[in-house]
Parts: structure tokens; C-alpha cells; sequence
């Protein structure tokens, strides 16, 4: 009998790291069996073009998903990104076509996707809004009708050669945006999880009562937090600008939801205080490579939404497996 | 039937979960009529004992009979069909329906395929006529008061006129008063045949009310006795297998007398370094309130002023109190005191460091494992979530946060609530250290027998101004009532 118990413990440490292993690697597990069986199904997947290609075209929703992860973690969301986007892109266009340099313009579409999240901060906190669905809402339709007011509902194009570098091109053989996702993956890494501000981010979406209550200044974080998701959502609309070489009003349509995916895909939960860095790369990838992998297998667009809606809920009902074999022991 | 057999007999109870040995043969029974009060440390067995009578948890081995006759029961519903309901701990009622409503819950009265509101209210009211309290059967539940909502459960298991009703804890969010109506409550449906399983941490309350009592321990059966028969002193004993040994209470360093905490203006109180204050007082007479309005987490009245170390603060949000090197410990550890998805070491650490950007983790862990060895906090490692963790080894990580951000004055609101015995005089020595080591410690608590143990002095609230104080010598639980009540001076 008392032989027994450790053992017990040791197989139940056992079963639980394998758990954690899986908690932590399960869904880069995923991406790689995806990657597998496109490569099985088409030899045209695994080529280093291709792979390349799939990063370039994951890099907006990557970037995006970086500010929506923090969001999430707070245990809110962020409906305004995909029109953020769609506005910080018109607006960086339309101040290089004003003459404004490049770089000016880039860093004033920043400010601005920083401020119109900042909005969303205020309102939520300030306005004591019942949650951050309805703020959010409100800036979705509202960054949106003015993207395509100020534009007149037409792309602005012809944009300086200087600007395209940031979304068309690249760095030996690494395109541009690829190296921007990683350089923030990097910064939003470090923020979250090596600074005191990240562990308040944590704390508030764990427990927003008790994070208050032990002197987080919730308020503000929270309008920091949805400032950056704002910020994230403007950098990839400059990537999306340069890359299509043009500010087009409805640029980032869908970007919202396409976020969300790739945070939940990456293991991060609604009820807040659990997301990585690491997961939502890996789930925006995931998205991005069955995409471009459904496009190589010539399945149409419609079919590839519906694919795309099934892994969305099958990746999330797969942690929620793990999580309750990781209680069980 | 046979009248003479127990209401319920369960025979030799053995439970395992995952290898573990949660009970060990265990007997039980209940008459008809009676009380029969369940008590033991947190982890000796009761709660699962209880899934077991409730049809939630199936057991290993071991027979029940009911009325004489073994029964073997597939699920709560087997049970509830035999007239055993379950007031929990964490009330289970929708706060956005009616009392009436959440009487009739999953049962609602239905004529002619649609709900009868009127014969739902007229029995509600019924019901709480006959427990002899009334409660509008209109009104939301979101707008009752605690013992009000209990209330409504025990309704619940009253109209469906259950036979055997099994408390958890009742009493545990009630002020003394709101307990003696709860008493009152539970000897009408004593006298009205039902038995009552009790299930209490407050020892006192047992020689109270119950006709019987069992001990548990270590998922054992340790004593079966009427309650007239059994002391304090052996039923503590039967619950930790040991004498509990009273520390010697330093004494408290009032000659030092400086002061900590000082308030002025609607309410006038001072707590000086090296000194417990015990804030005594009904549910309702405002002693969260000031506690809360101390932390900057409500608003204070203006014509208030607070010295904190003789000199004037603001503080308009916990993060000024924080600064301030003041500590909340909350009455509800799990709302407000904890993050429960995270580790230890997030939790301590979550009040420090303020101030700096990068965290340092090394210097963190080490003094976080510091707190956790001085405060003797059972962990198995920094890593560990403390949503798993017994109450009071949580209260103690709440005080190990607060330890950790340097904290000088602690506010203490019901901090053993929902501990067990054991562990509450281990939260008292935590706190007389906390005090000897020169903190100034100001602690509210419903349990007037706690403060007097505890506390240096004993200030008493009264419909949200301090109707009196006094000094640890002349504290009597009587006087304490006397003002508490409005009685005066």
C-alpha cells in the first residue's frame, strides 16, 4: 500500500507532462501533419517557392492576430481589426499621394490604428460597456464607412517604390513581411511573457476582480491592450498597402474573424488569462497553409470556407480533449 | 413500512479516486426527524460521502437502505425521486428569475401547456409561510440579500417536500442573526419529519442544532454521538487526531504604539503598528464596505481623511493602497483574491514588482519560496495552479502576495471563511505572527468568537458607523451582540 502511492504520482507526473507536451506542441503537431498531407497530395506544395509564398500570404493575419491574441487574453475580443485595417490602409495611401514621405505616412497609420484601438479601451472602461463585443462592433462599422468615405469606395493607387518594400519585397530570399512577423512574434514574446505589464495581462483576463483588487491598474492596461491591437491591425495593413500597391478601402474584410481563428487555433481561450505567442503564429500559419494548399488541390473558395470553419472548431474541441485528460491525470 | 428502520443507512462506503482512498468503510445513518451533523477537516471525506447519499457520485463498494429497504442509486435523479435534496454551498439558483421560479425550477407548475405563474406564487408563499418567513415570491432573486437566497433553496427542497435535506456549509455566508433564522427554519422541518444532514465548520453551532454528530477523518469513520453527549474539545479532537495546541499570543507591541492606520471623519478609528483591531458587526453594517473603502476600491466619502504612518494619503484606486504598503485579504478568496488558472508564483508575485518593467524571475521565486517556507504554505512547487489548492492553504498564497509586495497594513475580511479547523489555527498563527513582526492588521469577521481569540481590540459596526469598542480583556460575545444589534452603550 504505501509502496503504491508513489508510484502512482510518478505515472500521474508522467501523464502529465506528456499532456503538457501536447498542451504546448499540439498545435504545431497539427501544422506539421497539415503540411504532410498537402505535400502527399500535391508536389507542388512543399517547394521552397511555395512554403515562402505561404508565409508571405500569412504574414497580415500573423500580424493581426499578435494584437488580437493580447486582446484575448484579457478574456476580450477585438471585432475592429479587419476595418481598422481597412482604414489604416486608405489613410497611409492617401498621405503618400499627398506628398507625405513614406516613413511619416507609415508611422501616422500607425498612430492612427493605435488610437482608433485606444477608442475601443476607452469606451469599454470608461463607458462601462457590458463587454468588448459592442465597442468593438461600433469601430467595425464605424473604421469601415470611413474607409470607404475618405476613399470614395476606390483603391488609392500608384504608391513610392520605398513604401512597396515593407509588403513586396525582401531581404535575400525572405520577403519583407515575413521578417516583420517575426520581429514583433519576438517583442509581443517578450512583452507578454517577461514583463510585469504581460503579467498583468494575464492576471486581468484570469481574474479581473482579483488582478483590480491586487493593484493592477486594469483600466489602463486594458486601453494599452487594445491600442496595440489596433497598432498590430495598421501593420498589416502597410503590408497589405505595399504589397498590393494601392490603399484599398476594403482591404482586411473578414480580418476580425480570420484573427480570432488563428488565436483559438493556437490554443488561446475565450475565458482569458491562456494564449501564446508561439500558438498564434503556428494557427495563423495553419490557416494560411490550408488556403494555399486548398488552392493548389483547385478546391474552390466556397469549399475552402467551409474546411476552414470544421478546423476551426476541431482544433478547438481537441484542446478542450487534452485539457481534460491533462486533469484527469 | 417500518417505522423503527433509519430514514437512510449506508453500510461500509469505500471510494477511490484515481488510487486514492477517499473513504474507507464508512457507516451513516439518519432518522426521521433529526439533525445529524457531518463534521471533519476539508479533504476527511464529507463532501464525497454526500455525492454519494446525492446520486453524484457512485461508490466503490457498500450498501444504502432507504425506509428499511437496500436501494442502489443510478444518478441525482434517483435520488431526488426519493425526496433527498441538496442545499449546496455555492447557492444553484438563476439570479435573473423570480423566487417563485427558481422554487419551481425544472419542475415549473403548467396548465394547459403553458406555465402557471399564479399557482407557482401562492405555493412559493405557502412554503415560506410555513418556514416562517416571508419572501414576495415576485421578486428577482438577483436582489436578495444571502441568507434571503438560501432561503429559496431551502424552499426548494421544502415543496417538493423532500425527506431528507442535506446542508453544506449554510451558515457559512451568514452574519449570527440570519444563522438563528436559518436554525429556526431547519427545527420546523425537523418537526415536520424531514431529517437534516449539517455539514459545518463552526463546532458551536453543531451543540446548537444538531441531535447527532459524525466525525470523518482521513476518510474514516471516527465517533457517532448524540450531541449532548460529546465536548468542543473531543470533537476537535476526533477531527485532528490531536490536541490543538494554543499558541501563547505575543503580547501585542501597544506600548510601541505608533500608529498605522488612522481615520478620520464619519468613522473614527486607529490601528497602530504591532496591533490586531477586530471590526465586528452584522451582515449589512458596512464592515466590507469600509475595508473596501480603506483599499481604494469603492469610494470614499469626502469628508473622510486617511493617514497612513501619521501621514494624509489618497487613495482612489487599490493601486494607491498598494503603494501605500496597504493589503486587502478579500471575504471571497476565489472572486478576489485569486487568479485560479495561474501558479503560485504568478499569484504571489501579482502585487509586486510594480513600478518595473522586465520581471525578475530569479529573485521572484526565491522570495516567493521564502514566504511559502515561513508561512508553511503545503505546495508541491512554485508551479503549481492554485485553483487545486484547500481553502486555507489559498488564504495563505493571498497573504504570501501581499507579504511578497511588502505590505504593512492588512485588511483582513473574513479570513478564515470556508477553512477548516486545522487550517484556521494555523491562519490565526499567520496573523499574530503577521502582528508580532510589527504589521497593523484591522480584520472583520461574523464569527465573534474568532475575534475574541485573535484580536487585541474589538471595534463594532453598526449600520455603517462604529457603535463601540473594546478591549481584548473586556470583549464578551454578549456585548459584542448588544451593540452590534443597535443596543448602545
Amino acid at each position: 500500500m504505501s509502496g503504491d502511492v508513489p508510484l502512482a504520482r510518478a505515472k500521474r507526473w508522467e501523464a502529465l507532462s506528456k499532456a503538457g507536451l501536447l498542451r504546448r506542441f499540439g498545435p504545431l503537431l497539427g501544422l506539421v501533419i497539415l503540411c504532410g498531407a498537402l505535400g502527399a497530395a500535391s508536389d507542388r506544395f512543399l517547394t521552397a517557392d511555395n512554403l515562402l509564398n505561404v508565409f508571405r500570404q500569412s504574414a497580415v493575419n500573423a500580424l493581426v492576430s499578435l494584437g488580437q491574441l493580447t486582446v484575448i487574453i484579457t478574456g476580450g475580443i477585438d471585432l475592429s481589426v479587419g476595418s481598422v485595417l481597412g482604414l489604416c490602409c486608405v489613410m497611409v495611401a492617401l498621405l503618400m499621394r499627398a506628398g507625405v514621405p513614406p516613413l511619416i505616412s507609415v508611422a501616422a497609420a500607425l498612430g492612427i490604428g493605435w488610437a482608433l484601438g485606444a477608442v475601443n479601451g476607452l469606451l469599454l472602461t470608461k463607458l462601462h460597456l457590458p463587454h468588448p463585443f459592442i465597442p468593438t462592433l461600433g469601430m467595425m462599422n464605424v473604421a469601415r464607412g470611413l474607409a470607404l468615405v475618405i476613399s470614395g469606395g476606390f483603391p488609392i493607387s500608384e504608391l513610392p517604390s520605398g513604401f512597396r518594400f515593407l509588403g513586396a519585397g525582401s531581404v535575400g530570399f525572405i520577403p519583407a513581411p515575413v521578417i516583420l512577423v517575426i520581429l514583433f512574434c519576438g517583442a509581443f514574446y517578450v512583452f507578454l511573457s517577461r514583463t510585469t505589464i504581460g503579467r498583468d495581462i494575464y492576471a486581468i483576463g484570469g481574474n479581473q476582480q482579483a488582478a483590480r483588487l491586487s493593484g493592477v491598474p486594469v483600466d489602463s492596461r486594458l486601453v494599452l491592450v487594445y491600442g496595440l491591437s489596433g497598432f498590430m491591425a495598421a501593420a498589416g495593413a502597410i503590408v497589405i498597402a505595399g504589397r498590393m500597391n494601392s490603399g484599398f478601402p476594403l482591404a482586411g474584410v473578414g480580418g476580425e474573424l480570420d484573427s480570432i481563428a488563428a488565436v483559438v487555433i493556437g490554443g488561446a481561450s475565450f475565458l482569458g488569462g491562456v494564449g501564446t505567442v508561439s500558438g498564434t503564429l503556428v494557427g495563423a500559419l495553419i490557416m494560411g497553409v490550408l488556403r494555399n494548399g486548398l488552392n493548389l488541390l483547385n478546391v474552390s473558395a466556397a469549399w475552402q470556407t467551409v474546411v476552414i470553419g470544421v478546423v476551426i472548431v476541431a482544433a478547438v474541441w481537441v484542446d478542450i480533449v487534452r485539457q481534460r485528460a491533462a486533469e484527469k491525470g | 413500512m417500518d417505522q423503527s428502520a433509519p430514514l437512510l443507512a449506508v453500510r461500509n462506503i469505500s471510494k477511490s479516486f484515481g488510487g486514492i482512498r477517499v473513504l474507507e468503510s464508512v457507516p451513516f445513518d439518519l432518522r426521521r426527524g433529526e439533525v445529524h451533523a457531518l463534521v471533519g477537516e476539508n479533504g476527511a471525506g464529507k463532501s464525497t460521502l454526500m455525492n454519494i447519499v446525492s446520486g453524484v457520485v457512485r461508490p466503490d463498494a457498500g450498501e444504502m437502505w432507504w425506509e428499511g429497504r437496500p436501494i442502489r442509486l443510478e444518478g441525482p435523479r434517483g435520488a431526488q425521486a426519493l425526496g433527498i435534496s441538496f442545499v449546496h454551498q455555492e447557492l444553484a439558483l438563476v439570479p435573473q428569475l423570480s423566487v417563485a421560479e427558481n422554487v419551481f425550477l425544472g419542475r415549473h407548475a403548467v396548465s394547459r401547456g403553458l406555465v402557471n405563474f399564479r399557482e407557482m406564487y401562492q405555493r412559493t408563499e405557502r412554503v415560506m409561510t410555513d418556514l416562517g418567513r416571508s419572501i414576495d415570491a415576485r421578486r428577482l432573486v438577483a436582489e436578495l440579500s444571502l441568507a434571503e437566497r438560501q432561503l429559496v433553496e431551502i424552499a426548494r427542497a421544502v415543496a417538493f417536500e423532500s425527506r431528507l435535506i442535506i446542508m453544506d456549509e449554510p451558515t457559512a455566508p451568514l452574519a449570527d442573526h440570519d444563522a438563528e433564522a436559518l436554525f429556526r427554519c431547519i427545527r420546523l422541518l425537523r418537526a415536520r419529519g424531514a431529517g437534516v444532514i449539517y455539514i459545518s465548520h463552526r463546532l458551536k453551532e453543531i451543540f446548537e442544532i444538531a441531535d447527532r454528530v459524525t466525525v470523518l477523518r482521513d476518510g474514516r469513520h471516527v465517533l457517532t454521538q448524540p450531541a449532548s453527549e460529546v465536548t468542543h474539545e473531543e470533537l476537535v479532537r476526533a477531527m485532528i487526531g490531536r490536541e490543538r495546541k494554543e499558541r501563547a499570543r505575543p503580547a501585542a507591541a501597544s506600548d510601541a504604539s505608533e500608529e498605522a492606520l488612522r481615520i478620520e471623519g464619519a468613522t473614527d478609528l486607529t490601528v497602530h503598528r504591532g496591533e490586531i483591531v477586530g471590526l465586528a458587526g452584522l451582515a449589512g453594517a458596512g464592515r466590507t464596505r469600509l475595508l473596501e473603502q480603506l483599499f481604494g476600491a469603492r469610494g470614499m466619502p469626502r469628508s473622510t481623511e486617511v493617514f497612513v504612518n501619521g501621514r494624509r494619503v489618497r487613495l482612489r484606486t487599490p493601486r494607491d493602497a498598494v503603494r501605500h504598503g496597504i493589503a486587502l485579504v478579500p471575504d471571497d478568496r476565489k472572486a478576489k483574491g485569486l487568479v485560479l488558472g495561474a501558479s503560485v508564483l504568478q499569484n504571489i508575485a501579482l502585487a509586486g514588482g510594480r513600478g518595473r518593467v522586465f520581471i525578475r524571475r530569479s529573485q521572484e521565486e526565491r522570495a516567493a519560496r521564502q514566504w511559502i517556507g515561513s508561512l508553511r504554505i503545503k505546495v508541491s512547487g512554485l508551479g503549481q495552479a492554485v485553483g487545486h489548492l484547500s481553502g486555507g492553504t489559498q488564504q495563505k498564497v493571498v497573504l504570501a502576495k501581499w507579504l511578497f509586495a511588502g505590505a504593512r497594513v492588512f485588511l483582513l475580511d473574513e479570513p478564515t471563511r470556508g477553512i477548516d479547523v486545522g487550517a484556521k489555527a494555523e491562519i490565526y498563527d499567520t496573523i499574530r505572527t503577521l502582528a508580532s513582526q510589527g504589521a497593523a492588521v484591522l480584520m472583520a469577521s461574523s464569527e465573534l468568537e474568532e475575534l475574541t481569540a485573535v484580536a487585541d481590540r474589538i471595534v463594532v459596526m453598526h449600520r455603517g458607523c462604529i457603535a463601540g469598542e473594546f478591549s481584548r480583556a473586556e470583549a464578551t460575545e454578549e456585548k459584542i451582540m448588544h451593540l452590534a444589534t443597535g443596543g448602545g452603550n
